[in-house]
């Protein structure tokens, strides 16, 4: 039983801290139609910026956080109209491929700075938490406590912001929210900052968990991709849940079988949704 | 002076052939104006050009005597044109008081007091502005896409077939609405198929027929000719 319930806990925390990138690939397809796989090195690029601020400068971390944001942010947007905004015109399966070549190369030139190194934040150790049979590290609480908190910052920003609300406009009907006034690309700019800042939030929030290399948002790719589908491309709570979702599968998965067939839980998750309920858990419909 | 007038305009989309092929058509102040036509004979896109949502090749949209043929989507929302689409023409996932919100985006200091006044106006809006706007009913709907319209306060409203859809009874609603909004000095171009009801209320109305208007006169003189009741209204 116990060990049921430190399955779900852990569920629980990995889950919230998947959810963070998984909302910023969500948003992206929601607004621009396409799968951004690049959040992957956005992801990377967030944890080695706040790392550089916390070794560096001893930033504690919420102002790595926040730098994290901010860096990953501006490069996705580089990125975006150096490279993939000229793909646009050629369709989403196209720019969803030019991602994963984008992807490569922002991994390879965090490789080319800071080398293939597994490094750590530089934070106290603190051991683990017990009650009741159950074992949980104070950092996973304080990361999911920043996780809850993005998540509600990302909620409020869409419902109540006159930007968040043109964001949800344009996802809705881009051609309706031109005639409005909203001008499309600029909203593009922006959800792109926020996604990709996102990614980069959560790739911290990752990292913190265990160590950073170049690697970090490629090996959680799968999952975060896995939970925006399983939640509806494209759906923000979505998103949440799938991410939660996934999580605890992942952590199940773990009770039955080898640590090698962690993954497997993505990838089977991605075909069960797409053969019996494509539009996932809040997607509006498939395409 | 026309409030608006489109001159010989040329258009259709992408490389596929002309849709519109030269039409000219001109609103005055305070009228209502209906264009008829057969299915696919370029009355949406004869709205989209005047919209700035489809490019004019050819030909000039004139509104007010400022040129705007050149001027993009967004941009004509600022010189005062307001188009309500035929289809998707609310945002489903927001709610009632959100999209209103939205279609004041440019000027978003006016918003309140008007989406007030709306309020006012259509009260049904008022009872479901928690709601998400697509759990409206068709007409409601039209209701809230033409409440939309009227959130940047515009020279012109243009619609796409309001009443499609529509029940007779939510039908005729509209047209009184849209009656409504005429008195109060708006002029409305529309595109309607229940071409009868539309006429009788229309100052003037145009016959489209493959991209060119083929007929103009005043709403019930037209309603009222033998040949275009023979060919578009069904008797
Ligand atoms: N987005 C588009 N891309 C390509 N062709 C289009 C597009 N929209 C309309 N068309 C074509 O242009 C022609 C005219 O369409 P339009 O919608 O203007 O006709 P309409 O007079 O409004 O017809 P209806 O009464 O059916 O609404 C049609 O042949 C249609 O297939
Ligand atoms: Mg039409």
């Amino acid at each position: 039983m116990s060990i049921l319930l430190q399955a779900l806990l852990n569920g629980v925390m990995n889950g919230a801290l998947i959810a963070v990138p998984a909302i910023g690939f969500t948003a992206i397809f929601a607004v621009l139609r396409y799968p951004n796989f690049a959040i992957a090195a956005y992801a990377t690029i967030g944890a080695f910026a706040a790392w550089w601020v916390n070794v560096h400068f001893g930033a504690g971390i919420l102002p790595a956080l926040l730098v994290a944001f901010a860096i990953a942010g501006c490069i996705g947007v580089g990125a975006e109209e150096t490279a993939l905004k000229q793909l646009r015109g050629a369709g989403a399966l196209t720019v969803a491929i030019g991602s994963i070549a984008l992807n490569t190369v922002l991994e390879n030139v965090v490789r080319l700075f800071f080398g293939n190194d597994l490094r750590g934040y530089d934070l106290p150790l603190v051991p683990d938490w017990r009650f009741m049979g159950l074992r949980v590290g104070p950092q996973q609480l304080q990361s999911l406590a920043f996780a809850v908190v993005i998540m509600a910052a990302v909620f409020a920003f869409l419902r109540y912001t006159r930007f968040g609300k043109a964001m949800r406009a344009v996802a809705d009907n881009s051609d309706l929210a031109r005639l409005k006034g909203i001008e499309p690309a600029h909203v593009a700019v922006m959800t792109i900052f926020l996604g990709a800042g996102l990614a980069g939030v959560g790739g911290v929030l990752i990292g913190l968990d265990a160590s950073i290399d170049p690697l970090l948002g490629f090996r959680v790719l799968l999952t975060v991709f896995a939970a925006a589908v399983l939640g509806g491309l494209g759906s923000i709570p979505g998103a949440v849940v799938g991410a939660l979702a996934i999580g605890i599968a992942e952590e199940c998965a773990l009770l039955v079988a080898p640590a090698s067939y962690r993954s497997a839980v993505g990838f089977a998750a991605i075909l069960l949704v797409l053969t019996v309920r494509p539009r996932g858990f809040f997607g509006e419909r498939a395409n | 002076m026309s409030l608006l007038l489109a001159k010989d305009v040329v258009a259709g989309y992408g490389a596929a052939e002309q849709i519109l092929k030269g039409a000219s058509i001109h609103v005055e102040a305070g009228e209502i104006v209906t264009v008829i036509g057969p299915n696919g004979a370029g009355k949406s896109t004869l709205l989209k050009v005047i919209a700035g949502l489809v490019p004019a090749r050819e030909g000039s949209i004139l509104l007010d005597d400022e040129d705007v043929t050149r001027f993009g989507a967004v941009d004509r929302t600022r010189t005062g044109i307001s188009f309500v689409p035929q289809e998707r023409n609310v945002f489903g996932n927001l709610t009632i008081a959100e999209n209103l919100e939205i279609s004041a985006y440019r000027d978003g200091g006016e918003a309140s007091r008007r989406i007030e006044e709306l309020y006012e106006r259509y009260p049904m809006l008022a009872g479901k502005r928690r709601d998400l706007a697509r759990t409206l009913s068709g007409g409601q709907r039209q209701i809230l896409a033409m409440a939309m319209g009227l959130m940047t306060a515009p020279k012109l409203l243009l619609l796409d077939e309001p009443t499609a859809g529509l029940s007779p009874r939510a039908a005729d609603e509209l047209f009184d609405a849209i009656v409504a909004l005429n008195r109060g000095g708006l002029p409305i171009l529309m595109v309607e198929q229940h071409a009868v009801e539309a006429l009788a209320i229309s100052a003037r109305g145009y016959v489209l027929v493959s991209g060119k208007e083929s007929a103009e006169g005043p709403g019930p003189q037209l309603a009222a000719d033998p040949e275009i009741r023979r060919l578009f209204l069904g008797g």
